[in-house]
């Protein structure tokens, strides 16, 4: 038979597949050699007995576990101990962040006391100590189920494969996160390492939250309301969006789903911790009244100040140390997928926080004739919380225009809170928080610029997230859509839980126990026993 | 009233509750779910029953009713503007209308928390009592008592 065309093609491919996989044949052997070569070569334990002050004999091819000892170090072991290092960097680096945003609740704990009276110190540090264990327990119940149970795909944390579940809807022809469904309890699968950490991390996060609304309800809010309150918001208000944002939902599916740049970005919670937890203090806010004596009969306030500036001071210093794992940590990595960007994410957020300090202090100083320590601690705040978001996505530059911006904006929000809505906030919390919250959601979508490339993609579409200033619109759509979300859905179901509260709890306590001071009544203890109580000027007149 | 056990207790039932609620949502696939849950939620009615028993032993606060009405009003308005905005995603493809719808959605948002709800708040406040009604009076009775008995706690 004489051979054709086709049969000589397919000769000559089959000499060129034998060639190849000899020469992969004969590099294996010599890599196979190698390791044993340098296990050979390895300190022996006599060397290592002898110490290692230079740390230079340390860690070596003999600390790589292998799978069978006969054999020695395999390319597959050094291979599995590479990726086990990745995800082990990965797991410290987030962890490290969670422990300091935890640190996050001392801080707020001094500077929503500091703002407020000698006579609510102790209920205000008890509510900023409770809601920690609220919110944890509340978390772990559902929570957390809530907002990871669907977020599996993270290869930074070994891929979260045990939380598969999302509840989805189909829409217009398009598939769109609700909900998720597995982690209850972090039991069966979600019994996991992975799982674990993204739980540790995102539970500091979900009590950041919490804490906000007791800054704005201090010296007057019932302690069972405030348990009761937190519980539910730990639970549900805060998984829900969360998962929206971060855990797989619709509003991180915008750009994959209808071309909406990245979809929603935030990296690390302006909207979803900061926004959340100003607007339900606004909602609470607004209901429980204010405090007696703040405003008078024309409308006019009178201002209540706190007991304790230095207390607020460190307690803004604790907050900005605390935000370096806020942000920084939001990579929820330091190693592959882009995360050696936690440096500049952690410039961004310093620069921030100096130039909102700045914009508040500046601020006050020319409108008001002083450089007011308690705002200029607020512009701090603002600063940060600004940034949060945008940390992750702008440059230097950037994040010190948007942190100065949002100094200026704290103090004109706080004036209008207490201006024109009637609303006493104590503590600033609902323009810290509320307002620079959305701020920072929107300026995602102008300073974002392009440049960060956390594995490729952003919420599963292609590219890096860029903003309107460098050329993108939609994801300004994006992050309005956010923004739109925060205020009509966030504020209006934590506004008609809080009003269910109302029926059945109740959220103000008594006249009685409210000029005496929440302390003895709520708590029975004096938080400065030693203080002479002295009453309002308004009743001393009477 | 001030915190006291029955409170204390009330919770203690709200949180076991949601416990055993959260247990039945986890496990609801199964006939043991469906009624864990069921048990649950009885719980937390009967949490919530409680609070409200126990609600009026705290006596008067510094509030006054004000018009529920205008409050769901509010609210309503306020997620209307969310529900603009989703609707727009629908019918506007570009991204400028889709910037455009948003703005809007956000205004109606807005107007429902910034005003109506504060309006509806407010209308009724107590700080807008005339001196001298009973309002004003018991604060300043109120405080003389309370100075007094902190005074003599000390």
């Amino acid at each position: 038979m004489k051979p054709n065309r086709s049969s000589c093609l397919s000769l000559c491919i089959l000499a060129i597949g034998l060639t190849m996989g000899a020469t992969a044949s004969a590099q294996s052997s010599p890599t196979a050699a190698e390791l044993k070569n340098a296990a050979a070569k390895a300190p022996t334990t006599a060397d290592l007995q002898k110490g290692d002050p230079g740390g230079t004999i340390t860690g070596t091819i003999n600390d790589v576990p292998v799978s069978d000892s006969k054999v020695g170090p395999t390319l597959p072991d050094v291979a599995n101990q590479v990726g086990q290092n990745k995800i082990g960097i990965n797991f410290t680096w987030t962890l490290i962040a969670g422990f300091l945003v935890m640190f996050m609740q001392a801080g707020f704990a001094m500077v929503e006391s500091g703002l407020c009276r000698v006579k609510n110190a102790n209920h205000t540090y008890m509510m900023n100590f409770v809601v920690y264990g609220c919110g944890l327990f509340a978390y772990w119940l559902l929570g957390f189920a809530i907002q990871m149970g669907g977020a599996a795909g993270n290869a930074n944390l070994g891929g979260l494969n045990p939380l598969s579940s999302e509840h989805t809807l189909s829409l217009f022809g398009k598939t769109w996160g609700l909900f998720g469904q597995t982690g209850y309890f972090l039991s069966g699968h979600a019994y996991d390492v992975g799982v674990m950490v993204i739980f540790l991390f995102q539970m500091v996060f979900m009590d950041t939250a919490l804490t906000i609304v007791t800054g704005a309800c201090a010296e007057r809010w019932k302690f069972l309301t405030f348990c009761v309150s937190s519980v539910i918001m730990g639970a549900v208000t805060y998984p829900l969006f969360a998962n929206w944002a971060w855990g797989g939902g619709w509003l991180s599916q915008l750009g994959s789903n209808l071309g909406l740049g990245k979809g929603y970005c935030d990296f690390a919670g302006s909207g979803v911790v900061h926004s959340v937890g100003g607007l339900t203090a606004l909602a609470v806010a607004m209901m429980i009244g204010p405090r007696i004596g703040k405003f008078n009969r024309d409308g006019s306030s009178n201002p209540i100040i706190g007991h304790d500036i230095s207390a607020v001071l460190i307690g803004c210093f604790i907050l900005a140390f605390g935000w370096f794992g806020f942000n920084p940590g939001s990579t929820l990595g330091a190693s592959a997928n882009g995360n050696l960007r936690i440096g500049s994410v952690a410039v961004d957020t310093m620069l921030a926080g100096c130039t909102g300090t700045f914009g508040a202090m500046l601020y006050m100083w020319i409108t008001k004739g002083k450089p007011d320590a308690s705002m200029s601690g607020n512009g701090l705040l603002a600063g940060l919380v600004a940034i949060t978001a945008p940390s992750g996505f702008v440059s230097a530059t950037g994040s010190a225009i948007i942190g100065f911006i949002a100094g200026v904006l704290v103090c004109v929000s706080v004036a209008f809170v207490e201006n024109v809505l009637k609303v006493d906030d104590p503590v600033g919390a609902i323009s810290v928080h509320g307002t620079n919250g959305l701020w920072g959601v929107l300026s995602v979508g102008l300073f974002a610029d392009g440049t960060s490339n956390y594995g490729g993609s952003w919420n599963g579409v292609t590219g890096s997230v860029t903003g309107l200033f460098y050329g993108d619109a939609s994801q300004l759509a994006a992050q309005l859509i956010g923004i739109s979300t925060l205020l009509g859905f966030v504020f209006t179901f934590s506004f008609l839980l809080n009003l269910a509260l109302e029926h059945f709890v109740g959220h103000r306590v008594s006249v009685e126990t409210e000029v005496a001071g929440l302390d003895l009544p709520e708590m029975g203890q004096l938080g400065y026993p030693e203080f002479v109580f002295r009453p309002e000027p308004e009743f001393a007149a009477a | 009233m001030a915190a006291n056990k029955s409170q204390g207790s009330y919770l203690g039932v709200f949180l076991l509750a949601l416990t055993v609620l959260s247990a039945g949502i986890a496990y609801f696939e199964t006939g043991f779910g469906k009624l864990t849950l069921a048990i649950g939620a009885a719980g937390l009615v009967a949490s919530m029953l409680g609070f409200l028993n126990i609600k009026p032993l705290e006596g008067r606060t510094a509030q006054r009713p004000s018009p529920l009405g205008a409050k769901l009003v509010g609210a309503c308005v306020s997620a209307l503007g969310w529900g603009l905005t989703l609707i727009g995603l629908h019918l506007t493809p570009g991204t400028g209308g889709r910037i455009v719808v948003a703005l809007l959605g956000i205004a109606v948002s807005l107007f429902g928390m910034l005003y109506v709800l504060p309006a509806a708040f407010n209308k009724n406040a107590v700080w807008r009592a005339q001196s001298g009604s009973p309002e004003r009076v018991d604060f300043r009775a109120v405080a003389k008592t309370t100075t007094t008995t902190v005074e003599e706690t000390r």
